[in-house]
């Protein structure tokens, strides 16, 4: 009996005591939620970071914090010494990279929030037009709190599949990868807002190339299926009805599209790839001269639509080609579907750059609204 | 024989407990990072490796148990004593409580390295290991029934990793994983020959075996730990091939933990945390088991107190962590466990299976006579 409370009082010291082993108070501490960086001279990196405060008593604070230093953590140590609370980064959600770095290259500091456990690898980034640091210390009207903002403006755009996908694990799996690029959404700064306003496209860490928001959807279903999501065309006229819409552009809007996409080798030898989409939708604004119900005019419609996303795509990969940025999985599929030789990175982007792509899109008007 | 053992009934454990024994002797620190040294080998064959490393585990265990089986009750240290005569059977048993405590030496080690990398950077290891030793004391005064019953819960509460381990399959790009058999067969079985410090734990039948109830049942219930354990590696190999892209699982230390860091669930969002916290209870049998295994054999030695054992075993554990500080040196120590281990289980099972059979063969002729 003597025996077992001595290991009781053992047991239960143990347990007291690793609770006190790191103690982190969330009134003492200040969380990094955003972290912003840039280019400096000589070699350095200027860090801005968004730091949220809790106090009981008061509203929270946030504050925007700013320091050049050669190495993150220099930053860091630099900006603990301007804050009255222990900075925390276990809270950070996303990594905003000024246009400059971007273009210099991103991979180091990447590397470096790879290597630190605190951060988790679901955290978003994002490159910044201009300077990450004006976009974060600017004053914003509407905004209490930078970081939260940024955070859910990328979090429910990404999400809902408006923008490509950009969290910290896509990026080091895709950088890493021999086969594949990666994209990140571009931040704008618009007045008083704050705006998704592109994609860039990356090859071995460096910025390479840019294209504007209204090709998200597109870059979007190369890359992936999209559940549901809404799309608005235009038209050329001629096409759907010569006698009525001569010379005239026809305006449409689609939503709750489905599409299924899939990448074929046809042949290895030729460097040849069937690029299929399966494209359904729900007809949801359209010229209310034009009528719906009759099906040569739907077919015909589809075709229309047909062509253009075709188009629309076309372009697309031949400007990613052009700059050599694979972020849709050609390179993948080519890997896994050839047999023989490892697809070395060099070997890949010389292929990349010439390949010939099959766009075959199929779409499908599915139903319209409730009146014709 | 007199190195037989006599083990009263109520000593005994039931044939079926020995499913959660094999499985939690398994399930240890090799788990958190062994897609690493497996990819670097097999690439995007990984996962055949794993089954080939399964294979051969099954039969090994196959032929440990045949071995067991041609004596009426005894473990390896009794079939070392008969079969080579007190002095070269002495020193093969001192061989194999140095691999029992080499194997518990290195789960703590590494283990004690996951916490201070992923939870508390600044925590004492000698205070972790402090910890961790006085669990391990508490359950092994317990005797053999308590210890079975450590890897029995600890086996049931562990069940809910497995659901979170396919949540990461949100972002799964499923080609990662063609085209199946890209890479030579040399790199494969090399891949599997790196699996030897993750399945290793199985041996715990060799000293566990004499006191099961019902012997004739061990075998199928070992068989189907080791079927689940490949379930589980296989599982997590799989959801790791096709999460992470291949160079990026050759960077990445322990692929199973930062599997889960890009999960957040509602009510927490670091669950990574609170896995490395539970390892902990996942890690107690392991550790349990081979300080028990170690006490079998330093017994036929010299007669020795459960207690006085586990004590003494715990401060030359304990004084043996300090000199091994850094990664590299942890690196180094599992390499070189991982060698010897596959000699000692995957290799020298079938040698003594022959020594044995010869030994009962010569024993049937010279009874005879």
């Amino acid at each position: 009996m003597k025996k077992i409370k001595v290991l009781i009082v053992l047991l239960l010291s143990c347990l007291f005591i690793i609770g006190c082993a790191n103690q982190r108070i969330l009134e003492r501490i200040g969380l990094v939620t955003l972290v912003g960086y840039d280019v400096a001279e000589e070699n350095k990196v200027t860090a801005t970071s968004v730091i949220r405060q809790i106090n009981p008593e008061l509203q929270s604070k946030v504050e925007v914090q700013s320091e050049t230093e050669s190495t993150s953590k220099g930053t860091r140590v630099k900006v603990d010494m301007k804050t009255s609370k222990k900075l925390a980064a276990g809270q950070m959600r996303v990594l905003l990279f000024g246009e400059d770095l971007a273009k210099k290259g991103i991979e180091e500091a990447i590397h470096t929030t790879m290597m630190n456990n605190e951060i988790s690898t679901s955290i978003y980034l994002a490159v910044v037009k201009g300077s990450s640091k004006s976009l974060l210390e600017y004053p914003y009207k509407d905004v209490t709190d930078v970081g939260q903002h940024i955070y859910n403006l990328i979090d429910h755009n990404i999400k809902q599949q408006h923008t490509v996908s950009s969290t910290l694990h896509e990026v080091v799996r895709d950088n890493y990868s021999e086969v594949r690029n990666f994209a990140l959404p571009i931040l704008h700064k618009k007045g008083e807002f704050i705006e998704i306003d592109g994609v860039a496209f990356f090859s071995h860490g460096k910025m390479v190339g840019s294209l504007p928001a209204g090709d998200n959807f597109y870059i979007l279903m190369m890359q992936d299926n999209f559940k549901e999501s809404t799309l608005e065309l235009v038209l050329d006229g001629e096409s759907i009805d010569a006698s009525k819409f001569q010379e005239k552009q026809l305006q449409i809007a689609v939503d709750s599209v489905k599409t299924k996409r899939s990448i074929k080798v046809v042949d290895p030898e030729l460097n040849e790839f069937d690029l299929n989409i399966d494209f359904k939708c729900r007809l949801l604004e359209i010229n209310s001269l034009v009528p719906i119900n009759d099906p040569k005019l739907v077919e015909k419609m589809e075709k229309a639509v047909n062509q253009k996303i075709e188009n629309e795509v076309s372009r697309i990969l031949e400007y990613s080609q052009e700059i050599n940025s694979d972020i849709y999985g050609f390179g993948e599929q080519y890997r896994a579907h050839v047999r023989g030789g490892k697809l070395t990175d060099q070997k890949w982007r010389e292929k990349f750059r010439e390949m010939k792509v099959n766009i075959n899109v199929d779409v499908e008007i599915i139903r319209n609204g409730v009146f014709e | 024989m007199k190195s037989a053992l006599q083990i009263s009934n109520d000593q005994k454990i039931s044939s079926s407990l020995f499913f959660f024994v094999v499985t939690a002797a398994q399930i240890g620190v090799g788990i958190h990072g062994f897609q690493r040294v497996v990819v670097k080998n097999a690439g995007n064959d990984a996962w055949i490796s794993v089954i080939l490393a399964s294979l051969f585990a099954h039969i090994v265990v196959f032929i440990m148990i045949r071995t067991l089986a041609l004596y009426p009750s005894n473990d390896l240290y009794g079939i070392h004593l008969d079969i080579f005569g007190k002095y070269f059977g002495g020193i093969l048993n001192f061989t194999y409580v140095l691999y029992c405590t080499f194997a518990f030496y290195s789960v703590i080690r590494n283990y004690i390295e996951v916490i201070n990398t992923w939870v508390f950077p600044n925590l004492s290891q000698s205070f972790i290991a402090a910890a961790l030793l006085i669990l391990v004391i508490y359950a092994f005064t317990g005797g053999l029934r308590v210890l079975v019953g450590v890897c029995f819960f600890s086996f049931m509460t562990g069940l809910w990793i497995l659901i979170i381990l396919f949540m990461p399959l949100e972002y799964a790009h499923y080609n990662h994983i063609l085209p199946i058999l890209g890479n030579d067969l040399k790199s494969i079985f090399k891949g599997a020959y790196s699996m030897t410090f993750t399945i290793v734990g199985f041996e715990i039948i060799n000293t566990l075996y004499p006191f099961a109830k019902e012997k004739k049942k061990v075998q199928k219930y070992v068989h189907l730990a080791l079927l689940f354990t490949l379930f589980i590696y296989l599982s997590v190999i799989l959801v790791s091939l096709v999460y992470f892209s291949e160079a990026q699982i050759e960077r990445t230390l322990w692929a199973t933990l930062t599997l889960f860091t890009v999960i957040k669930l509602p009510f927490i969002e670091r669950v990574e945390i609170i896995i490395i916290c539970f390892w902990m209870i996942i890690i107690l049998p392991n550790l349990c088991l081979f300080s028990w295994a170690a006490y079998r054999g330093v017994k036929r030695f010299k007669s020795i107190n459960e207690t006085t054992f586990i004590w003494i075993f715990s401060i030359f554990i304990f004084f043996a962590n300090i000199p091994i500080q850094t990664r590299t040196e942890i690196d180094q120590m599992n390499n070189f466990f991982a060698k010897i281990a596959f000699y000692i289980v995957f290799i020298y099972p079938f040698l003594l299976y022959i020594m044995a059979s010869l030994k009962s063969v010569l024993r049937k002729g010279g009874s005879k006579e």
